[in-house]
């Protein structure tokens, strides 16, 4: 159980406070005074909200075959998982101050069918805050914030390559919240129009940083909001790396399409391509061989969704990776993994390159491996009023891999939903799609109150 | 001398007093439906759509072509939000940070259009013609043809009658650009706020009814109402608390 409970602590004690100063203001004071303690109070009330989620969930996830988890040894994904969550949710607008918390409580089980781990199971707990924010006004049009925070901005829904903090953006399963990171804010408002944010992340809070340190960023963040279109320009720097420039805009064209685009571009890339080593067991390494470029490297990504008069909304997208492998590096990439994979159950020093090859080989630090995909996406909301369908389709163009997500919400009732997360992935043993997963459904029930 | 040119004054004067241009009379019923300064409502939202209820209540605040929509109730759609800057329009679910840009086509109220949630300026936003004198159930009203300035509108063309005697919208028609009528509405004004220092009516209930299944209808129920001015803070993604 985690005890970072500090925000929750503040939180709880500032409300705490606000309440007892206002009602023993009530009884203490004069009935003028009462009438403003009573104002303060309903003041505070209205500033107040929350609101209370429990989630219920089984999952089954099918392990593929793959060179990257040689019989589910390096990633040990559990076959099935079960897990509880409470959700509340808390939000005080008081004057110039805003706070907001998140905790998450959640009891896990998981239980395992493949690999060294085979009919092992596990009970967790974990008690934690998700998200919190405290942000104050300083001025009409200027706001300074600190806290744990999920950042999400730009219209694409594969993923968001503007975005220098978050490489998921949540949208492939909405269910999992993403975890927050800690960021320092200052927003200034110039104009209707304009906005200019100072962002610094400075912690990674949740977020699990498995094979590599976290690097603190910093951005500088600005975006426009017109008549039918808005855009965002972001200039960041990652302490010990280099310096990106990101950009995402859409127009609302007519009624009923809507067109936008997303890129970042980079001097270089810290990305990890497969490069030849004599002296390496493996003939390979996996290594920054474009750390010290100088040429332009970016990712570009092109959209569009039109709602039909029946309220359904077709999407697709389109993404060029330019840092992503050629088919060269993409078999030097696959052969090297095979003989990382091939030595993993080897014992001695071959051990640990196999498991240090794996791991660089696992998070290459490319949200895509290759450079050309497509998607295409139907989602219909609120179908009779209790359903919400989303079916996404996801191509790889250069290793014809794939992957299908389904997002079904069924409500019961004006509490309960029901949903279904299920994604298939397709494509040969070692291609994109495939890796680690052949298969995952999520059923489960969220409930709020 | 002095009563001739008296006379002539009252000659002069009395047709501008009243006669109103159709922009004035859009001005005045504009104030009983909104204000482009700013406005904070509630609105209970109950539709029956093909035999199937849908209720909603949603805490609106509105300035100009912008308006935040946060949903209150069923607790399903809890906390959702529905920003509108101009056209651009983004959805924002709760667990779920990412806001999601849609157009205005998606309709997230029953027979209601993500527009008939916001504040009414029909004087900024359309050109309009006085065409006739009519009465609706008994009441004499002006019948202003009212056609879209820009399409950043909800609808391309709105038949709209005033009353000439409470100068407030009572009855309206809306077409699509094809020119066909898709939609009516009637409007009651049960609520009162002060506008420069004397109560004046405002609305509390728009009753939207499909044209073509007449079963079809939407009523919309105004509260809560409060004119104050929403900063631009309000309407920006980037400072919404989710």
């Amino acid at each position: 159980m985690k005890k970072n409970l500090l925000p929750l602590i503040i939180f709880i004690l500032l409300a705490c406070f606000l309440w007892k100063t206002t009602s023993s203001k009530a009884t203490e004071l004069s009935k003028m005074e009462e009438t403003e303690s009573s104002e303060l109070l309903e003041e505070l009330k209205e500033g107040f909200e929350y609101s209370v989620r429990f989630q219920t969930s089984g999952t089954y996830q099918d392990v593929a075959d793959t060179s990257q988890n040689p019989n589910n040894a390096f990633f040990r994904i559990p076959r099935y998982l079960t897990k509880l969550e409470l959700r509340p949710d808390a939000r005080l607008n008081f004057r110039r101050l805003e706070l907001s918390i998140k905790p998450r409580m959640n009891l896990d089980w998981k239980a395992w069918e493949d690999g060294t781990r085979k009919g092992d199971d596990e009970f967790d707990n974990d008690l934690f805050i998700n998200e919190w924010l405290a942000r104050i006004r300083v001025a009409e049009d200027l706001f300074v914030s600190y806290g744990r925070e999920n950042l999400q901005w730009g219209p694409s829904y594969l993923f968001s390559p503007s975005n220098p903090f978050f490489r998921d953006n949540g949208r492939s399963n909405p269910k999992r919240e993403v975890p927050g990171m800690d960021f320092a804010r200052l927003v200034w408002l110039p104009g209707t129009s304009w906005t200019v944010s100072l962002i610094a992340n400075l912690d990674k809070g949740r977020q699990e940083y498995q094979y590599y340190e976290f690097d603190k960023t910093y951005a500088l963040k600005l975006d426009y909001a017109g008549q039918e279109e808005y855009a965002g320009l972001i200039l960041s720097h990652q302490e010990s790396d280099r310096s990106r420039l990101g950009v995402f805009g859409g127009w609302t064209a007519t009624d009923a399409l809507l067109l936008y685009g997303e890129g970042v571009v980079s001097k270089g890339s810290n990305a990890l391509y497969p490069k030849e080593a004599a002296g390496n067991p493996f003939s390979a390494s996996m290594e920054a061989t474009d750390d010290d470029d100088s040429s332009l490297k970016g990712i570009i990504l092109a959209g569009g969704s039109y709602t039909l008069e029946m309220g359904a909304t077709l999407t697709v997208e389109y993404v060029y990776n330019g840092q992503g492998y050629s088919d060269t590096q993409a078999d030097a990439y696959y052969r090297l993994r095979q003989k990382a994979s091939d030595a993993y159950a080897l014992t001695g020093s071959i051990r640990s390159l196999s498991r240090l090859t794996l791991s660089r080989t696992a998070d290459p630090k490319l949200r895509f491996l290759r450079r050309n995909y497509v998607m295409l996406q139907y989602n219909h909301n609120d179908i009779r009023d209790v359903l919400n369908l989303t079916f996404r389709w996801t191509q790889n163009i250069d290793d014809d891999s794939g992957q299908f997500i389904s997002i079904v919400e069924c409500f019961v009732g004006d509490h309960t939903q029901l949903f279904l997360v299920g994604s298939v992935n397709s494509g040969g043993r070692d291609t994109e799609f495939k890796t680690p997963l052949g298969c995952q459904c999520m059923i489960g029930l969220e409930y709020t109150f | 001398m002095f009563v001739i040119l008296l006379s002539g004054i009252v000659f002069y004067t009395k047709p501008v007093l009243a006669e109103m241009t159709p922009k004035e009379i859009l001005e005045k019923s504009d104030e009983a439906r909104g204000s482009v300064k700013g406005i904070e409502w509630e609105i209970k939202l109950k539709s029956i759509e093909n035999g199937r209820k849908q209720s909603r209540t949603l805490k609106i605040k509105a300035r100009d072509f912008n308006s935040l929509a946060e949903f209150l109730s069923p607790p399903k759609i809890k906390g959702r939000k529905l920003l509108m800057i101009d056209r651009n329009m983004w959805f924002i679910k709760p667990g779920l940070r990412k806001p999601v840009p849609i157009s205005p086509r998606q309709k997230l109220m029953g027979g209601a259009s993500n527009g008939d949630i916001a504040s009414t300026n029909y004087a900024g936003d359309y050109h309009a013609t006085l065409v006739s004198k009519d009465t609706v159930n008994g009441e004499l009203c002006y019948l202003l043809d009212l056609t879209a300035i820009n399409k950043k509108v909800t609808y391309d063309r709105i038949k709209y009658w005033v009353s000439k005697k409470r100068l407030i919208g009572v009855k309206a028609e809306f077409f699509t650009v094809s020119g066909k009528m898709f939609k009516s509405a009637t409007f009651e004004y049960g609520n009162s706020i002060p506008i420069e220092g004397k109560p004046k009516p405002f609305v509390s209930k728009m009753i939207i009814t499909d044209v073509v299944i007449k079963e079809n209808v939407t009523t919309m129920t105004y509260s809560k109402i409060r004119l104050k001015k929403i900063p631009d803070s309000t309407f920006n993604l980037n400072l919404l608390m989710r």
